[in-house]
């Protein structure tokens, strides 16, 4: 990647105590990435692999009581450079063995603090996101226009509410909501999922943001609303030139919209690079986690001939007993017997085997 | 060809809703045409696919096959016998043939109950089986979806989205159900989850040779499944006919917007030029609309081409399904 990071993350891990279980839930273990200005990177994988909790990392908004959040994750504009995680180590005290987690003590009121005052000139001004849910996201009590409007009154530099109506009624049409005028006063409950979406793209692009979060924009939409919204993302991708993170499970999506691509298993990083190295590319070249879960896409083959789709042997990886080689022996169908036990007891690191293509898996290594 | 299981004729459900206390009292109510005249059959060891949009009443069609709530009008044969009207004392020896794997199983598995106490359950109410039976016959379910006996011990909340599937689908199949309406199986499911639960299902039914009617909005996954496909379009069917026609030369225009607008489909155009053409404008739809002749014309992208003909959206002449050969039929005056 030769064009400047936005945001560069490093080592993040972001973990929580489970009372009952007396241990530590590794949902996100040690993830390195970076978004250069103007791409989009996708972030794929299946459901508790860490991706929402990446993200959520990242915008401050981590706020359960025992947690550790360590690591960096470093964010980079024309006005701003800061380390996000920055001073957080002063609010908690990690007990460890062996590098292993084993107590945390935590100033939370303090720890709180701290994140609301980094996070004050960023959130919703840098970096603002798009939620899951656009229907729980969007407070139903309030007008969808006034929501943007109160967005921009908060987020922009725009002073007056006239000056700001003005520009949320732009944005509206911007977002290819028809007739904004006549939706500007309409309630969430009055509008279809697709149009929630919709509004909440306009609320999250209206401070014109340096960084676009968006977290599984199109889950729970109907196919043809689907197509639609990757339809105008994919517009303001180019009309706005916004750095986007898009996380999803939909492979497709991910291949459609984005430049950069990481697959996530188990809280980490399993393979990193361009789109066409990742997820278009033969399937020999790739990390086997990537292959199986491509293979497992009904392709036109299957579909012809009404046959059995390839799927993923055993169980979603253990985040609490983390196994101590590769995330993904249990279930990898790639063993081979030289590498056997480098797998089983070693975890691969996430190395560069062609330019800028990074994967973790020794089968790949000399 | 096996024997048909399963005939609906003119199946009619009405939703009625009332708005407020005055028009109530007045009588006024206003109606809700959730499924209006739709009719299908459905033959053994075969799987009919239900596509639509969400709130195209398919749910509602599988959920007024079952008796979970009552049919307007119409007739259900289920096995040749006329289900719509029986007495609920004689419906319960049919419940156990006919099962529903709901869409939403947070919701349909009981969080205080144990697995292991669900599917005992399952089998009691239509069994007349005691201790060691319900065990072995428990493990040979668990066999059949492929769950490690471990689980049984679990609450629901503890389970993972495939593995509760599977308990879904164990507990509709501990009664012996030979018909299987499946609500969205794999919605919200990974596509690595989402193969296994497929290739269960097949596998399902193949072996004890189960008829399904699967309902789901992901078109890839029910041309892959299916042997026929009804495509709903505001509670009625708008095309049917065997899975593989359907989804290379849709006849009707509402089934083609569908189609192309697979998102994969477009990514695949996209390389070469860009496919405007069925993005017309495709805003919220609405069933309060005082609708005459085809309910699609208003955002049919044919309608708009052939100048807005008049029988289109003419009350008295609404498209009827009709066919078109090869067992394809389709319910449009200009048909692609």
């Amino acid at each position: 990647m030769s064009s400047v990071p936005i945001l560069e993350i490093e080592n993040l891990r972001t973990y929580f105590y489970a009372k009952s279980k007396q241990a530590f839930i590794r949902a996100v273990d040690g993830v390195d990435l970076q978004i250069s200005r103007g791409e989009t990177l996708g972030l794929v994988g299946e459901s508790g692999s860490g991706k929402s909790i990446t993200a959520l990392s990242i915008m401050g908004l981590i706020t359960a009581e025992p947690g550790v959040i360590s690591g960096k994750i470093e964010f980079k504009t024309d006005g701003i450079q800061t380390n996000l995680l920055q001073d957080l180590e002063n609010y908690a005290q990690v007990k460890g063995r062996d590098g292993q987690v084993m107590e945390v003590r935590k100033d939370c009121a303090g720890w709180q603090k701290h994140v609301e005052r980094v996070m004050e000139k960023i959130r919703g001004k840098e970096i603002s996101m798009i939620f899951q849910n656009p229907r729980s996201s969007l407070n139903p009590f309030i007008p969808i226009g006034k929501q943007v409007t109160e967005a921009l009154l908060l987020n922009s530099g725009i002073k007056t509410r006239r000056e700001a109506k003005a520009q949320a009624l732009y944005w509206l049409e911007q977002v290819k909501i028809d007739s904004p005028r006549l939706r500007f006063d309409s309630y969430p409950y009055g509008l279809s999922g697709g149009m929630c979406q919709r509004a909440m793209i306009a609320m999250a692009l209206a401070s014109e943001p340096s960084l676009l979060i968006a977290d599984e924009p199109t889950t729970g939409l109907d196919a043809t609303i689907q197509s639609k919204i990757v339809g105008l993302l994919q517009e303001l991708k180019w009309t706005f030139n916004v750095t986007t993170m898009l996380i999803s499970h939909d492979i497709e999506i991910i291949k459609r919209l984005s430049d950069s691509a990481a697959v996530m298993y188990g809280g980490t990083v399993m393979e990193y690079g361009s789109v066409r190295d990742v997820l278009v590319v033969d399937l020999e070249s790739k990390h086997p986690y990537t292959a199986a879960l491509l293979a497992s896409i009904p392709s036109e083959r299957h579909i012809k001939e009404k046959a059995y789709l390839q799927s993923i042997e055993g169980d979603v990886l253990d985040t609490i007993n983390t196994p101590e080689g590769c995330r993904f022996y249990a279930r990898c169908n790639r063993v081979t017997d030289g590498i056997r036990e480098k797998c089983q007891y070693h975890e691969p690191d996430l190395r560069e085997i062609s330019p800028g293509h990074y994967l973790r898996c020794w089968l790949y290594f000399d | 060809m096996g024997k048909t299981i399963l005939e609906v004729v003119n199946l009619k459900k009405h939703f009625v809703q009332r708005r407020g206390l005055f028009s109530a009292l007045r009588g006024q109510a206003r109606v809700i045409p959730a499924v209006d005249d739709v009719s299908f059959y459905l033959k053994e060891h075969e799987t009919l696919g239900l596509v639509g949009e969400s709130g195209s009443g398919k749910t509602t069609v599988g959920k007024t096959i079952l008796r979970l709530v009552p049919a307007t009008s119409g007739r259900i044969l289920f096995g040749g016998k006329d289900i719509t009207n029986v007495s609920a004392q004689e419906f319960l020896s049919l419940r156990k043939e006919m099962q529903m794997i709901f869409q939403d199983l947070d919701a349909a598995l009981n969080p205080k109950m144990r697995i292991r106490s669900i599917l005992k359950e399952a089998i009691r109410v239509h069994h007349n089986i005691i201790g060691g039976q319900v065990d072995r016959k428990i493990g040979e379910l668990l066999e059949q979806v492929n769950l490690k006996e471990s689980k049984l011990t679990n609450f629901p909340h503890e389970l993972s989205g495939g593995e509760k599937r599977r308990v879904g689908i164990a507990r509709a199949l501990a009664v012996g159900a030979r018909f299987l309406v499946a609500d969205e199986p794999t919605s919200a499911l990974d596509v690595s989850i989402q193969a296994q639960v497929i290739n269960l299902l097949k596998g399902l039914q193949k072996n004890l040779g189960l008829s399904y009617l699967f309902i789901s909005h992901d078109l890839r996954i029910v041309e892959l499944v299916s042997h026929k496909v009804a495509v709903m379009y505001l509670g009625k069917i708008v095309e049917m006919g065997l899975a593989n026609r359907i989804a290379e030369a849709p006849r009707h225009p509402y089934t083609h917007v569908l189609w192309s607008s697979l998102v994969e489909k477009e990514s695949r155009e996209a390389s070469g030029t860009s496919s405007g053409g069925a993005s017309a404008d495709w805003g919220v739809f609405d069933f309060e609309r005082p609708y005459g002749g085809c309910r699609f014309a208003p955002r049919c992208p044919v309608y708009q081409a052939r100048g807005r003909p008049e029988i289109c959206i003419n009350p008295s002449t609404e498209p009827e399904l009709h066919d078109i050969g090869e067992a394809h039929k389709v319910a449009c005056h200009f048909p692609l």
